[in-house]
């Protein structure tokens, strides 16, 4: 289905419906957002032409549409219990699983790195970026303190752990978004506004990297060493995935840094120690992939030179916005 | 056993299409008919609970209108996949 206007109808219909979900009064406004959120996504994923999109958007459709299922019952079973608070606990336990299962996040995850793998870089843009608004948000509504620091810890360990055998650049950011998954919840516990800069900064860097990865339509990551990449190419991919895995004086340390810093003021010394620690697996296997692709060439072949293309400017400009944003953003505070 | 209270059918209805759900089967259709039992269940709950306010049950029918069109998009599915597969097995999942 190669027709834009099609895609154009049903993306319109995406946005609206998470706008559905988090600006209605009531549950059900919000599970009606979700599903109508799947009823447009699954058209613009599933591609009759090949197997494999097939299967992805059936995964897609079967663990999305038993969370919203589930978590309809549960908006029920709140709504016949009135003055029964004893069962609150875990009827926010229940309704907080639904939409971690909708998100993606670990020990929902299983269905994430499979399908990331069977669509093409946009539809994974879209995947990891929008589809995860309108859970957050109705997960910042009503959610239980305990069981989603549990959730953050197993999304912290398992987006760190599950990275490190993938050859699949798909599957790499999947579980990179994973572990994003466990700090984005974090924040959401903090503030919705520190919710939304993190949200915000993060969709910026993987906008950048799919961008990237898309023009060069690579898709593994063989595909990094073996073709003969311009230096301002490889500069960029450098750029992106250290901003991406939260080093200093890049962008994506910023969000990270507000974070540990409440941590630490109010005494969370082992989540603290959890969150560094895997973020130190992420850069690790960040910079194994660049390593290998800036420094050693494995074939220097003459005949596959990717050159600067034409409409690359936007890259550079927003590689330039990694490196120099968090800088100049301190001088606002001055 | 006696039970008096009939939220305990609709938990065990709901309990019982998960499980089907989960299970593991030959074919995709027994999958997407749990989950039109489990919309049954919510369905007849709902019912239910709506009775409580006058049997306003204007809510009822928005339900019904997009738990349909969940379904539907199922089947769709189903079809998409057996125009690509053949069959709707689950044996023929083999590419992730």
């Amino acid at each position: 289905m190669n027709n834009n206007s099609n895609k154009m109808f049903f993306l319109f219909i995406l946005f609206f419906s998470t706008l559905i979900s988090i600006s209605s009064n009531s549950w059900f406004g919000c599970w009606i957002g979700l599903e109508i959120n799947l009823l447009s996504f699954i058209p613009l994923i599933s591609n009759s032409k090949n197997l494999l999109s097939v299967e992805t958007s059936l995964k897609y459709f079967l663990t999305q549409s038993l969370a919203s299922i589930n978590f309809l019952f549960m908006i029920l079973i709140k709504f016949s219990l009135l003055k029964n608070f004893n069962m609150n606990n875990i009827i926010s336990i229940m309704m907080n699983s639904s939409l971690l299962m909708k998100m993606g996040s670990a020990p929902f995850h299983f269905w994430f790195p499979n399908i990331v793998e069977g669509l093409s870089w946009m539809n994974n843009f879209m995947l990891m970026t929008w589809q995860k608004i309108s859970p957050m948000i109705l997960l910042s509504y009503y959610f239980n303190k305990n069981f989603l620091i549990f959730m953050i810890i197993t999304n912290l360990i398992i987006g760190s752990l599950g990275g490190l055998n993938q050859t699949s650049l798909r599957k790499l950011l999947a579980f990179s978004s994973i572990n994003n998954l466990g700090w984005m919840i974090f924040s959401i516990m903090i503030s919705e506004n520190l919710w939304l800069f993190y949200f915000l900064i993060y969709s910026m860097m993987i906008s950048m990297m799919i961008s990237l990865f898309f023009l060069m339509n690579m898709y593994f990551m063989n595909q990094l060493f073996i073709n003969n990449m311009n230096f301002f190419i490889k500069l960029n991919l450098l750029i992106n995935f250290l901003s991406l895995g939260g080093l200093p004086p890049f962008m994506g340390f910023m969000p990270k840094w507000i974070i540990i810093n409440f941590l630490l003021i109010n005494k969370f010394y082992f989540l603290t120690f959890i969150f560094m620690m895997t973020s130190l697996i992420i850069i690790y296997y960040y910079i194994r992939i660049i390593y290998s692709s800036f420094m050693f060439n494995y074939f220097k072949m003459k005949w596959v030179n990717l050159l600067m293309k034409n409409n690359m400017s936007l890259i550079n400009l927003s590689s330039f916005i990694s490196i120099s944003s968090m800088i100049l953003s301190t001088f606002i505070f001055m | 056993m006696l039970i008096y209270d009939i939220r305990f059918l609709f938990i065990y209805m709901f309990f019982v299409g998960n499980l089907i759900f989960v299970s593991k089967n030959k074919h995709l259709l027994v999958v997407l008919l749990s989950l039109e039992f489990i919309v049954l269940s919510i369905f007849f709950f709902f019912l239910v609970l709506l009775m409580f306010i006058d049997y306003d049950m204007y809510m009822l029918m928005v339900f019904l209108v997009f738990s349909v069109c969940e379904g539907s998009l199922g089947l769709s599915i189903l079809v998409s996949m057996i125009r690509s597969h053949g069959n709707d097995y689950f044996q023929s999942f083999s590419m992730l």
